[in-house]
Order: structure tokens, then sequence, then C-alpha cells
């Protein structure tokens, strides 16, 4: 595609907008590439020290162009909408600001005339169940994606169980940020599968609510306000929770617990130890028929070790936008169900979007069929840890 | 009305100010006093090229506003007992101007606009608005009105430059693109944290700089608004977030 001198080309100004995906980035790392694929390889890397003086006073704004291609053959084109929301600015004391910054996001994408926008990370949490809190509604509809999401989480853990050799219906699970929409959707799909759902969460009272919805289908709940409190040693996990910050230390688990972090931004903290415990990142989907940025944002938006890899929150805006379904599919918080999640996986899967291959910080958990790991567009800066090749047989030693 | 100001007056320096900071204002109203009588001679030059006369009149009305300007901002400074000097042709407020004429020279009446009113006044807006915060009683005050006035003038600017634009978009952000290399190159080089290419002609001994954080200011905190504020003029142009963000990010630090 040629460029005009001043980076937009007829083409782009023409282009209809089917989605738009509003993210942030969860490490400074991450911000600092976002910045350096920017600048372009001609110019030299911004230092650290610049990047975290610059990066908070970027007003939100779309960053490229995306195109996702279905196995069907159609397309659909967007945009990445970044808030620029400093990565160290996660926590409550910054609510307001991050707030302004996902409306001024949002605000970004109605202009841009996105018909569809799936809210990725912080930005679902910030208005979930508040969207008229939104500056202007018009034809441009929002879902937080999280019903995808819950997809994946749970199609992730039953391939992770099966590789593993363990059975769900013998297993205690315990939901890490249980009340959230991710949690909730993740508890009501998966307790008629396990022994028994221990549910964590700060709120005593959204919790006991939600473990009577689950005990009066059946199931045997127990609920904790604390990670201390828990009173089984769950031999598997889903953390789900809203956390600032990769900072959840597990204790109270089976030693070789299965564990999922579905963070966004990632629970678990890395320098926890669990020797033993078989972790994997969840939520993720992988496109068959390929995803493209402009400028090349390959491996840095979607810092995964295959290509084509996406948060599940984010892939279900572009799965609507495929199938031409412009609804708000996931709205509010508690109202995923396991009949939405059947019908959002078989959407997903029609247009060639399914369940990504199992990974976690050291790499890649199972032999992929056709997927390689991915080059990025900065690949000779990426963590070499993240390409790791493991073969069947060898036995990872993660450390979390 | 009788200029209460005139161009190029480096004075010699006196600060006999019982304000302990009163030289870091000085060095601060020196470079608000040059950008006035810049924008000032700018709207002057712009009125030779305007053939309506109603735009004329416009033009003259806004240069005569803009040295009202700096005469309010040397007006502080002898409140605070510093005489406030001027120089157009500093560093780099002369190569901004030399960018200013070259428009003018091809009299892009559009062009001009750009540069003044998106580029020069984003950074006026941003910047005033910070000192307005942070300085004293009536300096802090005449700060924040004028960042307000000026904020008028970007807003008047952009209905004229969105009508141009919806002619012919491509031609039009080539244009800006081009201004934008040439001026902003030179903007972002005047709010570089330091100023790696000696004396910027304007401050009254060292570089002033590093004192600001003594007045409550920073030069991230004046150079981050300053190019957040020309990124929303540009996203309030209609220019793709994408595209100039892109710009943005290739300026140099």
């Amino acid at each position: 595609m040629g460029r005009a001198t001043a980076g937009v080309t007829a083409q782009e100004r023409r282009a209809e907008v089917d989605f738009a995906l509003i993210g942030h980035q969860e490490t400074w790392r991450s911000a600092s590439d976002v910045l350096a694929v920017l600048r372009g390889a001609e110019r030299a890397r911004l230092p650290d020290e610049e990047i975290r003086e610059i990066f908070p006073w970027i007003p939100p704004r779309a960053v490229c162009n995306v195109e996702v291609a279905s196995a069907t053959s159609a397309t659909a084109r967007g945009l990445y909408i970044d808030c620029f929301i400093p990565p160290d600015h996660l926590d409550c004391e910054y609510i307001h600001d991050n707030l302004g910054r996902v409306r001024a996001a949002a605000a970004c994408a109605i202009n841009r005339g996105a018909r569809i926008v799936s809210l990725g990370g912080f930005s679902s949490i910030l208005i979930e169940g508040n969207f008229d809190q939104l500056s202007e509604r018009t034809d441009t509809i929002f879902t937080t994606g999280n019903t995808l999401t819950v997809a994946f989480i749970v199609q992730g853990m039953r391939k992770m169980c099966a590789l593993e050799g363990r059975e769900l219906s013998k297993s205690t699970l315990l939901i890490v940020g249980a009340t959230g929409d991710v949690g909730s959707g993740c508890a009501h799909c998966l307790a008629p599968l396990v022994k028994r759902l221990v549910l964590l969460a700060r709120n005593a009272n959204r919790l006991r609510t939600l473990a009577a919805e689950l005990e009066a289908d059946g199931t045997d709940v127990e609920i904790a306000t604390c990670i201390e409190q828990v009173p089984f040693a769950a031999d598997i996990v889903i953390c789900a929770a809203s956390l600032p910050s990769p900072s959840l230390q597990l204790r109270c688990i089976a030693p070789t617990a299965i564990i999922c972090d579905a963070g966004y931004p990632k629970n678990l903290n890395p320098r926890g130890t669990m020797d033993g415990a078989r972790v994997f990142f969840g939520g993720l989907g992988q496109i068959s028929g390929g995803l493209s940025f402009m400028p090349d944002f390959k491996g840095v938006l979607n810092r995964h070790p295959f290509p084509d890899v996406a948060h599940g929150c984010l892939l279900e805006g572009m799965v609507l936008a495929l199938a031409r379904r412009f609804e708000p599919f996931s709205h509010g918080r508690g109202f995923i169900t396991r009949e939405r999640v059947e019908e959002i996986e078989a959407l997903a899967a029609q247009h060639g979007i399914h369940l990504a291959p199992l990974y976690n910080a050291e790499g890649p958990l199972e032999i992929m069929g056709t997927s390689k790991p991915q080059d990025s567009a900065l690949s000779h800066r990426t963590n070499p840890r993240s390409v790791i090749h493991l073969e069947l047989d060898e036995e990872p030693s993660i450390r979390i | 009305m009788e200029s209460l100001v005139s161009v190029n007056c480096p004075q010699p320096v006196v600060c006999n100010s019982p304000l302990p900071t009163a030289s870091i204002w000085q060095d601060i109203l020196a470079q608000a006093v040059t950008g006035e009588l810049m924008a000032a001679m700018n709207y002057r030059a712009l009125s030779t090229i305007c053939d309506d006369p109603e735009e004329v009149a416009e033009a003259l009305e806004h240069a005569q506003g803009e040295q009202g300007h700096a005469a309010a901002f040397a007006a502080e400074g002898r409140k605070i007992g510093v005489d406030v000097p001027n120089n157009v042709n500093a560093r780099y407020w002369r190569r901004i101007r030399e960018s200013f004429m070259r428009s003018i020279a091809e009299r892009d009446f559009m062009a001009c606009l750009i540069v003044q009113e998106i580029m020069l006044e984003s950074f006026a807006v941003a910047s005033y608005t910070r000192v307005g915060k942070a300085g004293p009683g009536s300096l802090g005050k005449t700060f924040a009105a004028i960042a307000a006035e000026e904020e008028e003038h970007i807003d008047h600017a952009l209905d004229i430059l969105r009508s141009e634009r919806a002619r012919d978009p491509e031609r039009f952000d080539d244009k800006v693109y081009r201004l934008h290399l040439d001026v902003m190159t030179t903007l972002t080089e005047m709010v570089a944290k330091e100023c790696r290419h000696g004396q910027c002609d304007l401050c009254h001994s060292n570089c002033v700089k590093p004192s600001l954080s003594e007045v409550g200011l920073t030069t991230v905190e004046l150079r981050g608004a300053s190019l957040q504020q020309y990124l929303k003029s540009l996203d309030a142009l209609g220019l793709p977030g994408e595209v100039t963000l892109q710009w943005v990010a290739q300026l140099p630090v």
C-alpha cells in the first residue's frame, strides 16, 4: 500500500471501521515497544525515563489499523485505540483519571464510526454495567468481550486438565475474582463439571448471591473473602481478579495445582513460589485467517509467543464484526451464561477463531500443529524465554 | 494604541525584587513576551496577504491583541520588580519566524493559520495554563486569562481550517505534515528538558529550565502538556489520531 507524505493514504481515509479495540499497555516494556514502532526503526529508541515522562501525556487515540480475516474468507477492518494509561497507574488511586481516559478512547471509537467496540482489560472493568457513562451514545455498539474470554478460559482449563491427565469431576476449583463478570461466568460454566467450587472475592454480599445461585443448581460451593479463608486445597485455579499488577500470591492450593492466569494485567506474582504448580495464561484465542496491523505492531500489541493470538475480550468484537452482528453481546456484570458462551464459541469457530495454544511465561506448553512461534515487529528485542519450544516429554520447570 | 513593549529589548537585567524567585519568573516572562510579540508580527505579516478587507482588519486586530498580551506580561514583571527583556531573534524564535515567513512568501494563508494557531497557540495555551496555576498572585491570573483568550483564537481558526480540510483532506494533511516537520521540530527542541545546543538567547544568565521546579513547574510537564494540546488540536481538525501520534513520536527528544 503506497503511503502519502503525511502518512495518510486515500484508502485509509475512506476505510470503514467495522470494529475498534480499546486497550492499554500492561508494562512499561510494552509501552516502550509501542513508541519504538511509532518512531520507526531508523530512529533511536527513547530512553526509559523519557517514555515514563511522555506516555502519560498522550491523549487516548487510535494507534494502528487492524485487519482480521475469517476462515470463511470474510474480512473486517478496525482500529486499535490505546487509553495510554501509564502501566503503573492501574490501581484505585487513579480510577477517575483512568475512567476519563476510557471515555475519551470510547469517544474516539465513536468519532471514527466504529460499528462495534471491544473493551480490553481495565477499560471493560471501568465501564462494566455503566454504559450510560459514555460521552455520547450513537450507532456504535459496545461489548466488554467477556463472554468469549470465559469461553477460552473454560476451553483452556479443560485442555490443560486433559494434557495433565486430571479429571475435572474429581477436582476442587478455586476462582479468584469470582464475582467479577469473567469470574462469575467461569463459575456458571464450570460448576456442573467439578466436584467442588470455592469462590474467592472481596465483596461478601455478591459472593453469597453467586453461591446461592450455584447451590440452587446443585453445586457444592464454599466462599472466602481472602485467600487465608479458602477452606480446601484447590487442585485447579482460575485467576480472574482485577488487579493493577501481577501481585497475587496463592496459598492453600494443592502443590501440583493447575492454575489459569486469565488477568489483563496478569494476576500472579512472577516471584511467587509454587514449585510443582502448572500455570497457563488463559482467555486467549488464535485467528486462523490472520491478523494484521498497520503500522506493523505484530508481537508488540499482541505479545504472545504464537502468531495472531489475542485476548478473548478483544476477539469478541472481531468475531461479531466478521459475523456482521453489531450487538452488545457482553454487557453489564453477571449475565454470562453457559448458553451465551456456547453461542459466541460457535460463532468464533465459524470464523476460524479458536483457543490459542497454551503457554506461560516460560514458553509453550504443548506441541502445536501448524502454529509456529511468531516473529515480532521488534523480535530482536523480545524476551527469548517467550519463544522456547518444549517437547512433549520435556517437563517444564515452572516458577511463578 | 501605543505599544507598551518594543521588539528586541534585551535590556540590562534589573532584579531588585523582594520575591526570591523573581529571576526565574523574569526568564519565564521573557519567553512569553517574545512569543506574544512574534505572534503580533506574524498577524501583521498575515494582513499583507489577505485579499478580503475584513480579513485584513481581523488580522490586524489579532496583532493588536497579541501586542496587548506582551504588554500585560511585561507589566507583571514590573509588579515583581523585574524588567522583562524580549528577543524575537533568539535562537528558536528566529527559526520559527523564518518558517512562518516562508508561508507568507508563498502567500499561503492556511499554512500561516496552521503554524500560528495550531502549533504556536497550542504550545502557548498549554504552557500558559500550567504557569497560570503555579504563578503567584496577579502574575498567575494574567497567564491563565491570556491562556483562555488564546484558546478562543484556536477555536476560531479551527472552524476555518476544518472547512479547508473538508475540500481536500489529503492535500491539507500533507501541508500540515510539511509544516509540522519544520515548525514542531524547533518547538520541541525549545521545550526539551535541556537546551543541548547552548543558550536560547533569552534567559538572563544560566538556562532557567533546571530552576523551574522552584516555582512549581517542570520542563516535563510543560513539554507534555504542550504536545498533548497540539495533538488535541490536530484531532479537532479531523486528522487521524494514529497518524498524528506517529508524527509526534518521531519528533526529536
